[in-house]
C-alpha cells in the first residue's frame, strides 16, 4: 500500500481594519495611548506591519511615525530593533515598547509634536483566515504552489504560524520537517530573517531553497557513481 | 461579470469573495445612497452590485428622492464634515429628518444587512426594521465642524457599526469604525487596457506629439489641485529637460472659482507650444485612459485632497507618480516606492527630473505602483472587505474567523 503523505493545505488571512478612535499627537501622547491599548492594536502596528507587503526604513509603525512624523530617529532605530517574536505575550511587547520610549523621554523630555493631520491614528483589525483551495502532497507539487499563491498565503504561513507555532517556526518548515524530515532545507528555511526582507524576496528564498532541494533529489548522477 | 476580475484581481480576493458569497448566499444587502448617477457612490454601487448579484447575494440599490431644498441642506452638511463654516439650523435638520421620513414610507428598508451612504440618508436608521445596519461615510472628516458631526452623531450611534475611508476621517463613536479605503474598477473604461489604435485615436484628437517625455496631470481646475503650481514646476524642469506638459480636466462647474483658476493658468502657460491645457467634456474616461497611458510621469499636485482616487488611476496604468502629501495619497504613493510625495512646487519639479533622467527607476516605480494597486485599490478588495464586515458583524465578539 502507497504511503500517505500529510499533504500541505495552503490558507491566506486578510485583516479589516477598524479604528479605535485614539490618536497620538507627540511621543508623549503615543507612549500614554500605547500603555492602554487593545492587544489587537499593538498586535496591528507591530506584527502585522510585514503584511504591508513593503518594508519602509523602520520596522513598526511606531518606529516609522516617531522617525517620519516627528523626526526623533534614535528613537525610530531604538524601536525598530524591537523583535516582537522574542516576546511570550503581547503585554510584554507592550511592556518593553514603553520602557524605550520612557528612556528616551528621560533624555529628551520635550520632543516635538507632529504637524496636524500626521497624527499616529491607532488602528486594530479582524483576520479572516481562508483556505486558498491548493494542498501540496511533495516537495515539487510545494514548489510550483509557493510561486503561484498570493502574498498574503506566505504571510500567514510565514510570519503568522510564528506566533501560532513559536520559537521562530514557521508551517513551512514544520511541515517539511514533519513529513520529509530534511533538516538541512529546514534550517535554510528558518534561517530567513523576517525582518530583513519583503514578502516578494522571502518567496523568492523559500524558492531558491526548495528548488535546491528538488534538483539534489532528481539528480542520481552521484548515486549512481558511487554505487559502481 | 466576476469572470472579467480573473486574472487581474489577486486570486485570494476573487477566491474570497467567493467563499464569503457562498456563506450569504441569498442574504439579502441593500444599498442606499442619494443619487443613482454621478460622483464616486455611484459609480462603485453601478459596478459592484451586478457582481455581487451574479455571486448570489440578493443585494438591492436603492435612491431616496429630495427636492432642492433638502438636497441645499444635505450639501452645507456635507462641506460642513469636511471643515467648512456653515450654519445648519434645527429647523434645517428637522427638513433632513422629515424628508428621510417620507422616503421611508416609500422604500423597502427589509433586509439582513443595511449600508447607508454618506449623511443625506443616515436618519434612515430610525425606521429600521431589522438586520444589521452600517453607516458608510465618504467624506474627509479628519477636521469637521463639530455642531454639526454632533448633530448627525445622534443617528450614526444608532447604526451597528461605520465605515469611514482613511482611519484619520474615523470620529470617536462608541460603536464599530471600520476602514475601507476606496477603489478603482480596473475593467472600466477609465481603466481599462487600450489597444494602441484606441491609444492612437486620443493622440490624433488632441494632436499631441509623442516626440519628447510627456507630464500629465489629470484634474479639475481647481485651486486645490494647484494647476498654476504644476505649470511653475514645468517651467524649472524646462531648464534641464525638453518635455510637453499637459493639464487636462474639466471645469469646474459647481465651482464659480473654476473658471478664474482655468484663466489664470491660461496665463501662466503664456501660449508656451510645450504646455497643452486639454479641457475635457464629462465622459471622457477612455481619453483620460488614454493620456494616462502615453505619460511619462503623472503628477497629481494636490494641496487638499479627500481620498484623491485618481493617484491609483494612473498607478494602475504602471506609471510613477508625484502627489502632494495630503489627503489619502500618502496611503496610495509610498514614498521612493511606488512613487514620491511632495510638499512644495521645487519638490515636484525635482523629482520629475529624477524620473525623467532615470527611466530604468521610472519603469521599476511604476511597476510596483501597479502592483500595490492591484493589492489595495482594486473594487473586488472593496466588494471584499463589505462581505467581511457583514461576516464579522454577524459573528460579534470575535476577532479572528476561520471560513
Amino acid at each position: 500500500m502507497a504511503e500517505i503523505i500529510q499533504s500541505f493545505e495552503f490558507k491566506q488571512c486578510i485583516s479589516i481594519l477598524k479604528s479605535t478612535g485614539r490618536k497620538a499627537r507627540s511621543l508623549r501622547d503615543l507612549r500614554n495611548v500605547i500603555a492602554v491599548v487593545s492587544v489587537e492594536c499593538i498586535f496591528h502596528h507591530t506584527y502585522q506591519y510585514f503584511l504591508k507587503g513593503h518594508i519602509l526604513e523602520y520596522t513598526n509603525d511606531f518606529a516609522q511615525w516617531a522617525g517620519e512624523s516627528l523626526e526623533e530617529r534614535a528613537l525610530s532605530e531604538q524601536l525598530s530593533n524591537i523583535d516582537p517574536y522574542d516576546f511570550r505575550n503581547i503585554d510584554d511587547l507592550r511592556s518593553k515598547l514603553l520602557d524605550v520610549i520612557d528612556d528616551y523621554l528621560k533624555e529628551f523630555p520635550k520632543p516635538r509634536e507632529t504637524i496636524p493631520g500626521n497624527e499616529f491614528f491607532f488602528n486594530e483589525t479582524m483576520t479572516l483566515i481562508f483556505p486558498v483551495g491548493i494542498r501540496a502532497r511533495n516537495l515539487a507539487e510545494f514548489l510550483t504552489a509557493i510561486k503561484y499563491i498570493d502574498a498574503g498565503s506566505i504571510y500567514y504561513h510565514f510570519y503568522e504560524a510564528r506566533i501560532r507555532l513559536g520559537k521562530g517556526i514557521d508551517d513551512f518548515s514544520r511541515w517539511i520537517e514533519d513529513v520529509f524530515g530534511k533538516k538541512e532545507l529546514v534550517e535554510r528555511i528558518r534561517a530567513i530573517d523576517p525582518f530583513m526582507y519583503t514578502i516578494k524576496r522571502i518567496r523568492a528564498h523559500i524558492v531558491e531553497s526548495i528548488e535546491d532541494e528538488v534538483r539534489k533529489d532528481m539528480e542520481v548522477i552521484d548515486r549512481c557513481l558511487t554505487g559502481m | 461579470m466576476f469572470d472579467r476580475y480573473v486574472g487581474i484581481s489577486p486570486k485570494g480576493d476573487l477566491l474570497l469573495l467567493q467563499l464569503l458569497a457562498a456563506k450569504l448566499h441569498n442574504r439579502s444587502f441593500l444599498h442606499i445612497n442619494s443619487t443613482r448617477a454621478g460622483g464616486g457612490v455611484a459609480e462603485i454601487l453601478q459596478q459592484m452590485i451586478p457582481v455581487l448579484k451574479e455571486l448570489g447575494i440578493d443585494v438591492r440599490w436603492e435612491v431616496i428622492e429630495g427636492d432642492p431644498v433638502f438636497f441645499d441642506i444635505t450639501k452645507k452638511v456635507h462641506n460642513s464634515l469636511q471643515g467648512n463654516p456653515e450654519k445648519i439650523t434645527d429647523k434645517m435638520w428637522q427638513y433632513h429628518y422629515e424628508t428621510n421620513k417620507k422616503n421611508a414610507e416609500n422604500l423597502n428598508l427589509d433586509a439582513d444587512a443595511v449600508i447607508i451612504h454618506d449623511p443625506q440618508p443616515a436618519p434612515l436608521i430610525e425606521f429600521k426594521k431589522r438586520g444589521l445596519w452600517i453607516w458608510r461615510c465618504h467624506i474627509d472628516m479628519s477636521n469637521p465642524q463639530m455642531q454639526v458631526w454632533n448633530s448627525l452623531s445622534r443617528y450614526i450611534k444608532k447604526y451597528d457599526a461605520t465605515i469611514f475611508s482613511v482611519a484619520k476621517f474615523a470620529r470617536a463613536i462608541p460603536i464599530d469604525k471600520f476602514i475601507i479605503t476606496p477603489s478603482i474598477d480596473p475593467v472600466s473604461e477609465k481603466n481599462r487596457e487600450l489597444t494602441d489604435r484606441e491609444i492612437q485615436e486620443t493622440l490624433d484628437k488632441f494632436q499631441i506629439p509623442l516626440d519628447k517625455p510627456i507630464i500629465l496631470q489629470v484634474s479639475r481646475f481647481d485651486r486645490f489641485k494647484d494647476p498654476v503650481g504644476v505649470v511653475q514646476a514645468f517651467r524649472i524642469i524646462k531648464k534641464y529637460n525638453d518635455c510637453l506638459l499637459i493639464l487636462a480636466g474639466s471645469p469646474a462647474i459647481d465651482d464659480p472659482e473654476g473658471d478664474i483658476v482655468l484663466k489664470e493658468v491660461k496665463e501662466y502657460a503664456a501660449n508656451d507650444p510645450d504646455i497643452c491645457i486639454l479641457l475635457l467634456p464629462p465622459f471622457s474616461d477612455k481619453d483620460i485612459n488614454a493620456l494616462q497611458r502615453i505619460a511619462t510621469v503623472i503628477l497629481q499636485k494636490s494641496v487638499k485632497e479627500g481620498f484623491g482616487l485618481t493617484v491609483s488611476e494612473a498607478m494602475w496604468k504602471g506609471k510613477p507618480v508625484i502627489g502632494g502629501a495630503v489627503g489619502g495619497i500618502p496611503l496610495q504613493i509610498i514614498h521612493g516606492v511606488t512613487g514620491f510625495l511632495v510638499n512644495s512646487i521645487e519638490g515636484a519639479a525635482f523629482r520629475i527630473r529624477q524620473l525623467l533622467n532615470n527611466p530604468e527607476l521610472a519603469r521599476e516605480m511604476g511597476e510596483k505602483a501597479k502592483e500595490y494597486v492591484r493589492n489595495n485599490f482594486l473594487i473586488t478588495r472593496q466588494m471584499r472587505d463589505y462581505l467581511c464586515v457583514w461576516y464579522f458583524l454577524g459573528n460579534k465578539g470575535r476577532n479572528i474567523l476561520e471560513l
